[in-house]
């Protein structure tokens, strides 16, 4: 069987050129100057920005709050789902994730449309909202798999030990679904902190997002300023999945 | 009454995850250009979509031929990549084998963004006209992740002696693979490809950075483009209720099947 | 299953190899700005023109730093591009422009048949370090920037002047282009008013003017419209004013006229007016980067463009006003419904009472008061600096630190509870116990 181990060379070579040559390449033009010699001026002007740094600040900001929001409303509607007492209907749940295969940007769109029409104006308001929205089945998937996939022998034990069902919520079930938190706060917390459509739309382009400041510098053929800002939410993704990486069973896979 | 509470609270956040969509599906039946007005019940919309005349239709046409041809191949690609890709990584030994992993998995934590930008310095860097090639080939690195991490499950719970077996009774490397090994894998296989499509025909980013200068556009990019002059224009309206439906007919469709094969499993 | 994906891949290679470059024709130009129907009729009359076939791969843009900095990079090989006034000085100053000569054969020479004295006049004026605009660009359309208003929702005592977009009264119904150089010269048309009036400056020197004091006194104007803006808009801002989700909106003539036209059979009544204090004229022109591949073609295309016809129905499907002027066009655009202005300075002698919407075609009064931008060169960055900032997020810097410390301790928090768990969990498999973990 070892000979065909030889197989995963192909798709080496290609992760090589196109996973890990781009990013490299993203380091290398985040450290040179328009000219192409090694500096560091991009990194100390997004230092010195004050409008660069309030906007990641605020970007780190709305991505927390959108992620807060979506796991206090998504981790009940999770249990709820999953809870056989409440839910034995397959279908509740397929409502939920519906949501998710239509096109990210038309829900965005017509969210704004609607806050349109009743007359509300756009602003971070209507941005916490339409975010929320767009990413809340994200974070209930998860959650709503691995609570529906618990063991509840886990459970009835602690009942059988004398603990309250409020006991039993905090104690058992929240800790063993943390892998399913985690997974779902993953998957709000980067696509906001990275996102900009969506605050285009949503805000009439009020508030700008990090994402879109990098968006406008790759776009005026500013590629170093540019690479320097992805370069610096690299890290901060780079920090954060080191979280997730533990409990993501990378054999386990995604089925 | 918990009961109660809690159906009520899980229907409160249906009605706001539905309300933009079923908002959208209602004014696609009217003629309005402005959303909120309502001027009569018309199909006119559903007809305009599919009419040839119209060169707005044309383009939105376009791109979602574009956006179903890219989507097509990427996933095929990134599926007969991913499947050998997971078998060659099943058999590494443990320390390259993680390496292998982790750098699968950089396409997947990556926002969009940065795969987006890098993928764009990328070509600049070889000197590639961007237009459809590129945008393919970026949709295979994303996609392809995830097919490898769909199959792989396949390749661990599998009964390693299947293939010895079958080598033993006579069957050349070649009839081993075809035989035994692609059957077993092929529902990991299967779902990888409808992941990969599902990932390619959503995505926007990565190929707004990619597409070049041609005037090559996605339903996505099509979209965007189309909302920066006016938000969401008439046309959209039925081309939105048309993707909501399906969707909602596929998942039917889906869920019935499974609900069907696990009562005949409970026989 | 490898012959299979190098087959694919080798399919893919064939696919996106372009066959001969020079049957192509790229176009670069802003977007919704042709009527589309001309693309595939240029097409064809090149052929019978030239008896070459041609392809155009159209694309477009809506914001002119990222068009000129695609043609200043030089990776896109775009033949032909319409940029506004000062790109054009721009990309004459950098030496980015191929000379366009008029050399068509037995094709008549529509551009110089048709271009309007005015509009030849102002090439002159672009500043192209010793290089004339006319012989480098050829005028495609034109206006003017102003407002465009409500007519049910704005009193007409508030019309007037640029400082209704700082009219409280209006708070999160005015609109402002995204357009840093428009709304710059704009404002400081307005804070600047009395030194015109008094002829201290001229107009043409403000539009040179980037003083740090100016800039600085556009900012802070600027900052106190920002808490009373709806949207910063690069083209919704016609549809929200449609929809009346506007009142107000710092716009250019040609998007006004296409808004007015749409609101009228739905009933609503837009007006725009270009202020008293002054304000800008901007064109835009096909230009022929050095890059090109194909000039032959693009210069045809330009020609094409300067048939009265065509520029009429352009006009028609665009909205704004083309370049272009002569008795065809002039006859076309005569409707008795409006008031009879001076158009000389664009027609001719015999234009001066004619019955023409004054919005498109400004009356001579108008075009006094107004004057072209100029690129500003070495000193651009500060103007986007500044508009920036005034767009930006104003967080002050001590809420910007306290967020992004707040973040990072989070997660060395995260980071501790982890790694002390993870050496629990490591002393208890030494000690033998199975490690409980779902």
């Amino acid at each position: 069987m070892n000979k065909r181990s030889s197989w995963s060379l192909p798709y080496l070579i290609f992760l090589v050129i196109f996973v890990v040559l781009p990013l490299i390449l993203v380091l290398v033009y985040a450290f040179q100057d328009a000219q192409g010699r090694f500096s560091f001026e991009n990194i100390t002007r997004f230092f010195s920005d004050k409008d660069a740094l309030s906007t990641f600040a605020l970007s780190l900001e709305i991505a927390i709050l959108n992620t807060l929001i979506c796991l206090l409303l998504g981790y009940p509607a999770a249990w709820i789902l999953a809870n056989k007492k409440y839910n034995r209907s397959a279908v509740t749940v397929v409502l939920f994730i519906l949501p998710m295969w239509i096109n990210a940007l038309m829900r965005t769109l017509a969210t704004a449309e609607l806050f349109n029409v009743l007359g509300v104006t756009l602003g971070k308001g209507t941005l916490l909202f339409g975010m929320a929205y767009d990413y809340l089945p994200f974070m209930i998937y998860p959650i709503y798999n691995i609570l529906s996939r618990m063991d509840p022998s886990y459970a009835e034990a602690a009942e059988d030990l004398g603990a309250t069902p409020w006991k039993v919520f905090w104690k058992v079930t929240v800790p063993l679904s943390i892998p399913g938190v985690i997974s779902g706060v993953m998957m709000v917390f980067m696509p906001t902190v990275s996102t900009f459509a969506i605050s285009e739309f949503l805000t009439n382009n009020k508030i700008k997002l990090f994402g879109t400041i990098i968006q406008e510098n790759i776009n005026s053929s500013m590629w170093n300023y540019g690479s320097a800002l992805a370069l610096i939410m690299l890290v901060i993704i780079g920090v954060t999945s080191l979280f997730s990486n533990d409990s993501k069973n990378a054999e386990g896979g995604l089925v | 009454m918990k009961k109660f509470l809690a159906k009520a609270y899980i229907w409160f956040l249906l009605v706001i995850l539905y309300a933009p969509i079923i908002f959208i599906i209602i004014f696609s039946f009217s003629e309005s250009k402005v959303l909120g007005n309502w001027t009569g019940f018309s199909t006119n919309l559903y007809t305009n979509l599919f009419s040839p005349q119209a060169a707005s239709a044309t383009s939105l046409f376009r791109a979602i031929y574009n956006t179903l041809i890219i989507a097509l191949i990427s996933a095929f690609v990134s599926m007969i990549l991913g499947a050998i890709a997971a078998i060659g990584i099943y058999n590494l030994r443990s320390r390259n084998k993680n390496v292998m992993l982790f750098l699968n998995s950089i396409p997947i934590i990556n926002p969009d963004i940065i795969t987006g930008v890098a993928l764009f310095l990328l070509f600049i860097f070889l000197h590639v006209s961007q237009g459809y090639t590129t945008v393919v080939l970026a949709h295979i690195t994303f996609c392809t992740p995830y097919v490898v991490l769909s199959v792989m499950p396949r390749l661990t719970q599998m009964n390693p002696n299947l293939y010895e077996a079958a080598l033993d009774l006579g069957a050349t490397p070649m009839q081993a693979l075809r035989k035994v090994l692609i059957p077993l894998l092929r529902p990991g296989m299967i779902s990888g490809f409808i992941l990969a499509f599902t990932m390619s025909l959503d995505d926007f980013v990565v190929t707004f950075f990619t597409r070049g200068t041609i005037g090559l556009e996605t339903l996505s990019t099509y979209i965007y483009a189309d909302a920066r002059k006016g938000g969401l224009t008439p046309e959209l309206r039925p081309l939105m209720t048309i993707i909501f439906i399906s969707i909602l007919i596929l998942l039917v469709i889906f869920n019935i099947r499974k609900a069907k094969s696990e009562k005949q499993l409970a026989k | 299953m490898k012959r299979l994906f190098t087959l694919l891949a080798a399919l893919l290679l064939i696919v996106s190899c372009t066959s001969d470059r020079s049957k192509y024709l790229k176009v670069y130009n802003w977007g919704d700005y042709i009527d589309e129907s001309l693309i595939g009729e240029f097409e064809q009359w090149y052929y019978e023109q030239t008896g070459e076939e041609v392809k155009i791969i159209y694309q477009t843009f809506d914001i002119n730093e990222t068009m000129l900095s695609k043609i200043e990079k030089g990776e896109e090989d775009f033949d032909v591009v319409c940029p506004s006034d000062y790109i054009i000085e721009r990309m004459l100053r950098e030496d980015l422009l191929l000379p366009i000569d008029r050399d068509f054969g037995d094709t008549p020479n529509y551009i110089d048949d048709n271009i309007a004295p005015y509009i030849r006049e102002c090439f002159d004026k672009i500043d192209g370090s010793g290089k004339n605009a006319n012989d480098y660009s050829v005028g495609y359309m034109w206006g003017t920037a102003g407002i465009l208003y409500n007519k049910k929702h704005v009193a007409e005592e508030d019309l007037g002047s640029w400082d209704i977009i700082r009219n409280p009264k209006y708070a999160n119904k005015i609109f402002i282009k995204d357009a840093p150089r428009d709304v710059y010269c704009s404002v400081l048309i307005y804070l600047k008013q009395d030194e015109l009036r008094e002829g201290k400056i001229t107009l043409e020197e403000l539009m040179y003017d980037s003083s740090d004091a100016s800039i600085e006194a556009v900012e802070n104007y600027m900052k106190e419209v920002k808490g009373l803006v709806a949207g910063w808009e690069a083209d919704f801002g016609k549809d929200q004013m449609i929809q009346e989700r506007g009142w107000i909106n710092l716009t250019w003539s040609g998007d006004a006229v296409w808004a007015m036209n749409e609101a009228d059979p739905i009933g609503v009544e837009l007006g725009y007016y270009v202020p008293d204090e002054g304000s800008s004229v901007w064109f835009d022109g096909w230009v022929i980067p050095k890059y090109a591949k194909n000039p032959k073609a693009a210069k045809y295309f330009i020609n094409f463009l300067c048939i009265p016809e065509n520029a009429l129905r352009n006009m028609e499907v665009v909205g704004y006003v083309v370049a272009n002027g002569g008795d065809i066009i002039l006859d076309a655009i005569q409707d008795e419904k409006y008031e009879a202005i001076d158009l000389t300075y664009f027609f001719g002698p015999e234009a001066d009472s004619v019955h023409v919407n004054p919005v498109l075609y400004p009356d001579q009064s108008v075009i006094d008061r107004c004057e072209m931008m100029h690129d500003w060169g070495d000193e651009t960055p500060k103007l986007i600096a500044m508009w920036s900032r005034v767009k930006g997020n104003e967080s002050s810097n001590v809420v910007t630190i306290v967020i992004i410390c707040a973040f990072v301790a989070l997660l060395i928090v995260f980071a501790l509870r982890r790694s002390i768990s993870k050496s629990r969990r490591g002393a208890a498999t030494k000690k033998g116990k199975k490690p409980v973990k779902k």
